[in-house]
């Protein structure tokens, strides 16, 4: 279809004008990237197993953004909370097993505490909305804290408060205050409470069971709470909670100008960036561990540094650009500070901060796998990996599952040798062993492509004193080093359906089964395709499909296991 | 380096415990009769339980003794136990009969629950709850703390209550510290005021379980577990509220420890400060037994797989077990490194007297690792330790070497038994077993 590709790429680079203030607004307006018709049928014909009714634990991060966003950026909110667990490529999606342990109550009940009072210290005029006079007028006490939980209430637990639960927390401002003697004491009570509760801490996304039908429907308030997690990383705002109360989140073009709007926002972009840090694992990156006396660069700088740089590169490319998704492994354009620019070799672009920079075109390092954060995450402490990178390009890229590898044998790689000075060498030795090679060559000769860098991702050309060969196949295709493995990457007809099946899982926390992709994931992968591979239109597809906005039916009973462990554990 | 911690800080806020404290005298070993094993009112003081977790095996053929029975030598690898022979048993050619399917994860698993892993794609979980919450529901109901977790570098950990429910350790020594020791801690004595604020927390806590009930009833049976968990770790929190408004529990050796830990331990030379950490925190767990806020800890210094940067190694720990080539001697080196913490944290247990026998008397510790040889995985000649008597019901200095790969799931039994513990065995499937070890116990 090169005439709409056409279109595409013109109405990209409006959207770019758009972005930088080129053009008038009306332009912008028209200029709405198309997507050909018969892909969006496509994705409303495809049939889908609808993701499980959902329980979904606010992730750390989240906690402290919904914290920032309700209660105020200054707020400093406590960093030790329940941990997070990563399940599959997710931590989002571990968020729906997680559970709160006798810990993470402590925590969260510290926090909430701490949390209240700075609340009230700091904020009390946009909070509390009347003078309660005197506690022995218990009439207008308990009236003013009815005001301080109607304003937060429904703020802090994303849906309006049912009489008996707006009760309940009156009743614990209005006894805490008396207690104490002191109003606005009461207040930081209610408030903790609404902190604690899983009513915050957990958002349900169970489906209208008046429906009837199967799959549910997501009611107004969790298609809230489910968009604005997801695309925003944070808690809903005001216009998307009234859009929720007017209906407009379960009707197709209310949900269609939501999506829009949060697109727009300046937090559609913290949210890609949360997506792409899970997939990759980059907040791993905090914790680089880099043995000193071999990577001379090494400092705590070095991990979050890196991290900026690739998620910095990404949103250039998904929001400034509306760029070809594909061109993530090709670009030589990069965004980075002074640290980096060491590692890498090249000038820095900036005094300060990060700025971007252009890789010169007669070296191999270009793209996502030209990056520290991923040579240095994917590799070992003392050097590179060939093995880990190798999986990398398979599971994270290609969404090629590898088997674990088995227990019980000796995976060790020979030591340097006369015959096998390289680590390409010594892993040849090694793949003579059939129990391994199975495995091991869908990912090592990837690995072996990227030798030309060591284990910080700096470049070398020897390795052991002899010159790299970085060259091998991918999947049929030949490539000489990272230049055209790359492109190879880029070509390979699993890449765009690979990113729309990781943020088909990432956005309805549902776990996809190994094997044929789901139709509904081919349709939107199309539609990827036909829109010249633009991320936020993959994504717009994703989040107005079914597969987001219905769940299964909750299970109702326990397998006889589940009601043992069950059993066990209220014991 | 060392960052003075504030002590207002520690004050502020709604966590401040009790008002005006003053000093009175602790309790004297005058109150505890002339064996010391008990209270002079007759009441036992109680068996506890520890366990000692580290990643990635050892060397077997190096770490098994010479001699059996009484008669055993300290192996290479347990040489820094020297002068703790009498303290504790050594246990030898047992094997954890769980399926090996994933590496490290399937000992890990087996070891500490006695069952296989649920294996769901890249996400795995533990099927029944590890031993250490298994003992805690028997033996940590009354104290304060049901249970402690930490680790020098524990990471997750591995202490579950079931699948997906993990018991995450505390892995900074300052927060070990200020979760037992700070605002609202009382020593024997020390008497003070009641803040009127924990009552109030109470009723809040109330809610919160009002609002994890309404929940519960939206939710299908998955996620009820889950809420489930929820609510008896928020009932929990209640009554270890609740025993802060008590007096606190009469014990002779207790007694505040008297310097609060570093806030960081930053890294030296790219490797962590693991020795320091993890005797900083071994320090606080010792006291925390001795005051009775806890009768169940589990220290998860390193984890299965961990990759850390060992001082004096040259690649990580996990990648130096498959690479290192001959007989290993960075690893090697590792695995003392490791027994010398475990010989720090058993000499610091022995170091508290209780009555005329010591704290480590009164425990029974639990020593092992994921797997036994790191290179291959392998899961028999399990290395396996227990240290301590639980109160004079296991048997110490001992060899026991097994004759025909028995199941490791009977050292789990004796420990429960010797713990006072009506067990019925330990173990799922091919890991479950209703027997213990007769030769230790006493």
């Amino acid at each position: 279809m090169p005439s709409s590709a056409t279109a595409g790429k013109i109405a990209r680079i409006m959207v770019a004008f758009c972005l930088l203030g080129v053009v008038g607004s009306a332009a912008c307006r028209e200029s709405e990237p198309p997507a050909a018709p018969d892909t969006k049928a496509a994705i409303s014909a495809a049939e889908h197993e609808p993701a499980p009714a959902n329980l979904m634990r606010l992730t750390q991060a989240q906690y402290s953004n919904s914290i920032h966003d309700i209660l105020g950026d200054d707020i400093v909110v406590p960093s030790r909370l329940e941990p997070d667990i990563r399940a599959g490529d997710f931590i989002a999606l571990g968020a729906g097993k997680t559970t709160i342990s006798a810990r993470g109550a402590e925590l969260y009940e510290q926090a909430a505490y701490d949390i209240a009072e700075q609340t009230l210290e700091k904020h009390s005029d946009a909070f509390v909305p009347c003078e309660p006079g005197s506690l022995s007028d218990a009439a207008k006490t308990e009236e003013c804290a009815g005001e301080f939980v109607d304003l937060l209430g429904p703020r802090i637990w994303r849906r309006p408060l049912s009489s008996t639960e707006r009760e309940r927390l009156i009743a614990i401002s209005t006894s805490s205050a008396n207690t104490l003697g002191d109003f606005e004491q009461g207040l930081v009570f209610a408030l903790a409470a609404m902190l604690q509760s899983p009513n915050f801490l957990f958002r349900a996304e169970v489906g209208l069971e008046e429906s009837g039908t199967e799959p549910r429907a997501l009611d107004d308030w969790e298609m809230a709470s489910k968009l604005s997690y997801v695309l925003w990383n944070t808690t809903p705002d005001r216009a998307l909670l009234d859009a929720a109360s007017r209906g407009e989140l379960t009707d197709d073009e209310g949900l269609t100008a939501q999506i829009d709007r949060m697109l727009e926002d300046e937090r559609a972009r913290h949210g890609l960036r949360a997506f792409f840090s899970d997939l990759y694992q980059l907040e791993r990156l905090d914790g680089l561990t880099k043995a000193p006396e071999l990577f001379e660069h090494i400092s705590e700088e070095v991990g979050p540094s890196a991290r900026e740089e690739t998620l910095r590169t990404i949103e250039h490319l998904v929001f400034d650009m509306r760029g070809d998704w594909r061109d993530i492994m090709t670009t030589r354009e990069t965004f980075i500070n002074r640290k980096m620019a060491s590692i890498y070799n090249v000038r820095a672009p900036a005094r300060e901060g990060f700025a971007m920079a252009t890789h010169p075109p007669d070296t191999p390092r270009q793209g996502l796998l030209g990056m520290t954060s991923i040579l240095a995450l994917y590799a070992h402490p003392v050097s590179t990996s060939p093995t880990l990178r190798g999986m990398f390009v398979r599971t994270k890229l290609l969404c090629q599952p590898i088997p674990a590898p088995p227990a019980g044998v000796d995976t060790s790689i020979p030591e340097p040798s006369g015959t096998a000075p390289t680590l390409r060498a010594r892993i040849a030795e090694h793949l003579e062993e059939p129990t391994c090679a199975g495995c091991h060559n869908q990912m090592d000769p990837i690995g072996l492509g990227l030798e030309h860098f060591d284990g910080l991702g700096r470049f070398r050309s020897r390795d052991n004193g002899v010159e790299i060969d970085a060259s091998g196949t991918l999947d049929g295709v030949e490539f000489e080093d990272l230049s055209s493995l790359a492109v190879a990457i880029r070509e390979h007809d699993r890449f765009g359906v690979c990113l729309t099946r990781k943020y088909y899982q990432y956005a309805t926390g549902q776990e996809l089964p190994e094997g044929p992709e789901p139709e509904l994931v081919v349709a939107i992968s199309d539609h990827f395709a036909a829109s010249d591979f633009d991320v936020l239109e993959m994504m717009r597809a994703v989040l107005s499909s079914r597969g987001f906005r219905t769940v299964a039916a909750p299970a109702t009973q326990h397998s006889q296991s589940e009601a043992d462990a069950a059993k066990e554990e209220v014991e | 380096m060392r960052r003075k911690f504030h002590r207002r800080a520690m004050l502020r806020g709604m966590l401040a415990g009790a008002g005006a404290v003053t000093i009175g005298l602790p309790l004297l070993d005058a109150f505890l009769d002339n064996s010391g094993k008990a209270m002079a009112n007759g009441e036992r003081l109680p068996p506890r339980f520890g366990l000692f977790f580290f990643g990635n095996g050892v060397h077997p053929e190096r770490w098994v003794p010479v001699g059996e029975g009484e008669t055993w030598s300290l192996s290479e690898q347990l040489e820094p136990l020297r002068g703790l022979e009498s303290e504790f048993s050594v246990i030898s050619g047992m094997e954890v009969k769980t399926p090996n399917d994933i590496p490290h994860g399937s000992g890990e698993a087996g070891i500490l629950s006695g069952a296989s892993l649920i294996i769901e794609g890249e996400h795995n979980t533990f099927r029944a709850p590890s031993i250490d919450q298994i003992i805690a529901n028997e033996i940590g109901q009354t104290t304060r703390f049901k249970s402690i977790e930490f680790g020098a570098q524990a990471r997750g950990g591995s202490s579950y209550n079931g699948p997906d429910s993990r018991n995450p350790p505390e892995t900074s020594p300052f927060a070990l510290y200020e979760r037992v020791f700070g605002a609202g801690f009382r020593a024997p004595g020390e008497d003070g005021e009641v803040d009127p604020r924990i009552a109030l927390r109470r009723s809040v806590l109330d809610a919160v379980m009002e609002d994890t009930k309404k929940l519960k009833g939206e939710v299908g049976a998955n996620d009820r577990r889950r809420l489930d968990q929820h609510f008896t770790s928020i009932r929990e929190l209640e009554l270890r509220l609740a025993r802060l408004e008590e007096d606190p529990p009469s014990r002779a050796a207790c007694m505040r420890p008297d310097e609060v830990p570093m806030m960081d331990y930053p890294d030296i030379d790219g490797r962590p400060q693991l020795t320091e950490k993890n005797r900083a925190m071994c320090d606080i767990m010792a006291m925390a037994l001795a005051c009775d806020q806890t009768r169940v800890f589990s220290n998860f210094i390193t984890a299965p797989v961990n990759n850390l940067l060992f001082q004096g190694a040259m690649a990580g720990h996990h990648q130096l077990t498959h690479d290192e080539p001959g007989e290993q001697p960075q690893v090697h080196a590792i695995v003392l490194q490791l027994m010398e913490e475990v010989a720090y944290m058993l000499e610091t247990l022995r170091a508290v007297p209780e009555g005329d026998a010591t704290l480590l008397d009164n425990c029974g510790v639990l020593i092992t690792t994921d797997v036994s040889y790191g290179r291959t995985h392998s899961l028999d000649e399990f290395p396996i330790l227990i240290a301590g008597s639980a109160g004079g019901k296991l048997r110490k200095g001992y060899h026991y070497r097994s004759q025909n790969k028995e199941n490791a799931s009977k050292v789990h039994v004796t420990m429960m038994r010797a713990l006072g513990i009506n067990a019925e065995g330990f173990g799922v499937d091919e890991g479950f077993t209703p027997d213990s070890l007769g030769a230790l116990e006493v």
